[in-house]
């Protein structure tokens, strides 16, 4: 067993895990954040994605004991306030992206993950990013056109407000 | 029952106020009321019923004072968006204001059984949900509208014909005053049910045809939206299964001493289809199945060998077979041709690898249980967990999820993995959720059934197709239910006839004379096989398709004017085809590219694409454009048309180029993603879709987009390279994908 204690969604959590569990099962099943999915276990398909410090991490195999300390942030965590979206959220809504939307909460967790190192990202630049998200209903083209609307709301939602975006930044 | 009234030969309406104001519509009737529940709806006030009464009526629509609308819906949602296509029917009808309407999935019960399974079955396949529902849905929303018209006229002493209705008020125009529906609901539900509400006139259509966002986009971009895999109550264990590693192998000898060992661990359980290990979580139940050693029985399991069924079925492809489809005088046109051609045709297992896992959780206590799961067959599901359970209908409370994807493995008719769950409950009597790793999935069987298709033309001395032929040997995915009686035990339920389930042909639209298609639908206990999206028309049209592709070339003539030529009395074939060539510029692809065409028509909806491919030197394939052509008859929402074709490219794309499960002596080889791959985002070529309305009744469109992928593709290669595909996945041709 071991204490793990990190930040989730801008709240601390502190509890008792099996070491070597995987974040996610940590995230869903002890946490009850259910947005995160679990889809192949290893890795494979990124509808396990969450933001570590920023960075998009695959949580079914991350061990949760090497996240203490650290700020999570989950598909939960995105939206600034209850009742606004993140851009990349609107984005989605927008081009009405999701069809089961099972897989859509790693897809725009790594689309965010995207937009924040590349404000204006090209096909290719969205290829490289999205290309470990699986999506077997077949939204690829509707995500490639949400990530192109999600950079150009962005400028409009990062410029003329100094608030905070999200838990995480 | 005393309000219940007919409305059509196979639904009944039934009105009443709800607690607190409201209207409530419940629909009663079907087959049988022995399957039904009362669902639990969470604003049954209405009417005092007697339990008896509760449990043979389901709750249908409610109408609240503050007038939302909320509509169930008993198709499943697997991404197809049946939970927003079927309330915009009713709401249409209804003249509901759209902005205040939303879906809920319904009950298990039989007034929502699926009409295009002759209403015997909640079941959403063979792309029925909108082609069974639409005109049920139709006439319920007009009946509630006429209601509520009535309700206004003797409200207002009017004549109910002086009224209209708009966006979920009643308007009297030469009074000058409006009432809600809202606040009309509580009359209404007094007025008498009309037995033959009028139906608009399609012309007048508001909200079909128009394009609203999913109703649930939202809580699927949040992170809110409510899976199975997401269902969470009280005191609730997590089970994985460990499954034998041949189909039908049984657990022989168990040592689970290391399992029990593992922290979290309550207990290894051994059931028909494997050993459960229950634990407190996830993690726990899959280490404590890693540490499991089990001994298998395998005298009677199954051993299929992709190599030794291909030799099979490719000798079976000589022998005559189940006939189909038969016109005209095949062997004598064959006799009197010029020239007759052939070629074979190969297609492996193929696995659906849904998103979402397979899981199911069950609350069983001995005398009652409630299950959750995503399903496109909840009524067969929710039979055999009583049966496995020994409860009766009334017993159980099956709330079918939505799902996160489906492609027919949730339509499962033998409820694979609501029994194995229901095995697991039944010893454990405490409330678990069984959870399938991918690896589960991958391996777990009812696949898309390996198939050999074999087709042949004949050539008059004129240069015409004198006569066609075209073989099939695969997997018959439904003839265990049948072949078994599986379902004898089950009173008061019967299946459809067979033809409705297997709906084999492939509807080959050419103007040939002479035509013979034949079928060999083998039945193999062992080897668990079940429709996978299109199902046999992936297989069969490619064949069809690349073939008549290569008589064209053979008689010098341009792929797509041979099949409009073809296609003379097929007006709607031709439309789409027409329509195709045109949305894709037909003839001239950019620079260093080749196109490639297919057609067909099926689920009374007919489709047409072009796709666009380079191949490199060293055989390096890109996938540049797909562009698709359909008629679905009348779109209901055709932005979800358009959602469902794309999806349906993506998905033929992953079969077409990589999807391929190989069995070695029995043994299922790929596991993951890794050696199973699908289709990712660079792979995805620029997708265009373009739907050429022909005012026809609804067809199905949740596959339409699929069949005419690979030869399109196929067709494009031979553009290409001049190279014929005769088998799928192109991976096993050495192509390498860019």
């Amino acid at each position: 067993m071991a204490e793990l204690s990190f930040t989730l969604n801008g709240q601390t959590q502190a509890l008792t895990i099996d070491s070597g569990t995987p974040l996610l099962w940590v995230l869903r099943e002890q946490l009850a954040m259910t947005g995160t999915k679990f889809g192949c276990g290893m890795g494979l398909c990124g509808a396990c994605t969450v933001h570590l410090d920023g960075q998009p991490i695959r949580s079914c195999s991350y061990p949760a004991e090497f996240v203490n300390g650290k700020n999570i942030t989950t598909i939960e965590g995105l939206a600034p306030t209850e009742d606004t979206l993140h851009p990349v959220q609107q984005a989605w809504l927008e081009m009405s992206v999701p069809q089961c939307g099972y897989c859509q909460s790693g897809q725009i967790m790594s689309a965010v993950a995207l937009l924040k190192a590349n404000s204006s990202p090209s096909d290719d630049d969205i290829d490289k990013a999205m290309s470990g998200n699986i999506c077997r209903c077949g939204t690829y083209p509707r995500i490639r056109k949400a990530i192109h609307r999600a950079a150009e709301l962005s400028v409009q939602y990062y410029q003329p407000a100094t608030t905070e975006v999200g838990a995480e930044s | 029952m005393s309000k219940l009234t007919t409305l059509s030969r196979r639904n009944f309406i039934r009105v009443s106020v709800m607690a607190g104001g409201g209207l409530l519509v419940a629909c009663g009737g079907g087959s049988s009321s022995s399957n039904n529940n009362t669902g639990t709806p969470p604003n049954n006030g209405g009417e005092p019923t007697s339990p008896a009464e509760a449990f043979q009526v389901g709750e249908f629509m409610r109408i609240s004072t503050d007038n939302k609308i909320t509509i169930l819906v008993g198709a499943a949602e697997i991404g197809q968006g049946a939970l927003t296509a079927i309330p915009m029917i009713v709401a249409e009808e209804l003249d509901a204001d759209w902005s205040q309407v939303s879906g809920e999935l319904s009950p298990v019960a039989a007034n929502f059984n699926n009409p295009y399974f002759q209403n015997l079955l909640q079941f959403t396949v063979a792309s029925s949900a909108i082609r069974g529902y639409f005109e049920g849905q139709r006439s319920v929303g007009a009946a509630v509208r006429q209601m509520l018209v009535s309700a206004a006229a003797k409200r207002w002493g009017v004549d109910a014909s002086s009224l209209r209705t708009e966006s979920s008020y009643v308007i009297d125009d030469i009074g000058g005053r409006r009432a809600s529906y809202g606040e009309l609901s509580s009359e209404a539900a007094q007025e008498r049910v009309p037995s033959n509400p009028s139906l608009k006139n399609p012309a007048d259509y508001r909200i079909i045809g128009s394009s609203p966002q999913r109703l649930d986009a939202a809580a699927k971009t949040d992170g809110s939206f409510q899976y199975g895999i997401d269902v969470d109550i009280p005191g609730m264990l997590t089970a994985v299964i460990a499954r034998p590693p041949r189909f039908n192998g049984q657990a022989l000898n168990v040592d689970d001493n290391a399992a029990l060992a593992v922290p979290g661990v309550r207990g290894v359980y051994t059931i028909l289809g494997g050993v459960a290990v229950v634990a407190d979580d996830f993690w726990a139940a899959d280490k404590g199945r890693k540490a499991l050693q089990i001994q298998w029985n395998e005298l009677l399991a199954g051993r299929t060998d992709s190599d030794t069924q291909r030799n099979a079925y490719n000798f079976r492809l000589n022998l005559p077979g189940v006939p189909i489809r038969s016109d005209g005088l095949v062997l004598l046109a064959q006799t009197l041709a010029s020239e007759t051609v052939s070629a074979d045709y190969y297609f492996p297992f193929m696995a659906h690898a849904a998103m979402e896992p397979l899981n199911v959780v069950v609350d069983y206590d001995g005398s009652s249980a409630e299950i959750w799961t995503g399903t496109q067959s909840a009524t067969l599901d929710k039979i055999f967990a009583g049966l496995i359970l020994g409860l009766l209908p009334n017993q159980i409370t099956f709330h079918a999820m939505p799902a996160g994807g489906g492609f027919g493995r949730r339509g499962n008719p033998l409820a694979d993995y609501v029994r194995d769950a229901c095995g697991v409950a039944k010893q454990l009597r405490q409330p678990v959720k069984v959870v399938w790793t991918r690896e589960d999935d991958m391996k777990g069987g009812y696949y898309r059934p390996a198939a050999a298709v074999r087709v042949s033309a004949s050539i008059d001395s004129a240069n015409n197709i004198s006569a066609w032929t075209h073989r099939s040997v695969t997997q018959d995915v439904t003839a265990l239910l049948y072949a078994e009686n599986l379902l004898d035990s089950l009173a008061d339920f019967t299946l459809p006839p067979l033809k409705e389930l297997t709906d084999f042909e492939t509807g080959m639209p050419y103007k040939i004379d002479n035509v013979l298609m034949d079928a060999h639908l083998t039945v193999n206990l062992n080897m668990p096989a079940l429709w996978m999206r299109s199902v046999n028309k992936f297989s069969d049209v490619f064949a069809q398709e690349t073939f008549i592709d290569e008589l064209a070339l053979k008689v010098n003539k341009n792929p797509y004017n041979f099949r409009r030529d073809l296609l003379s009395e097929k007006p709607r074939h031709r439309a789409v085809l027409d329509a195709v060539a045109d949305a894709a510029n037909w003839g001239f692809p950019s620079s260093g590219r080749s196109q490639g065409i297919a057609v067909m028509g099926h689920w009374n909806s007919f489709v047409a694409q072009v796709v666009e491919v380079s191949v490199s030197a060293n055989r390096e394939l890109t996938v540049h454009r797909v562009v698709s052509a359909v008629d679905c008859g009348t779109a209901v929402n055709p932005d979800l048309v358009i959602a469902q074709v794309e999806s349906a490219v993506v998905f033929a794309l992953s079969s077409i180029l990589f999807g391929e499960i190989l069995l070695e002596d029995g043994v299922v080889q790929q596991s993951n993603f890794d050696d199973y791959p699908v289709l990712r985002m660079h792979q995805t070529p620029a997708i265009e879709t373009v739907i050429v309305n022909s005012g026809n009744p609804v067809g199905g469109v949740g596959e339409l987009g699929v069949p005419c992928v690979g030869p399109a593709l196929a067709n494009a290669i031979f553009g290409a390279i001049g190279e014929r595909i005769r088998e799928l996945p192109l991976t096993r041709s050495n192509f390498k994908i860019a």
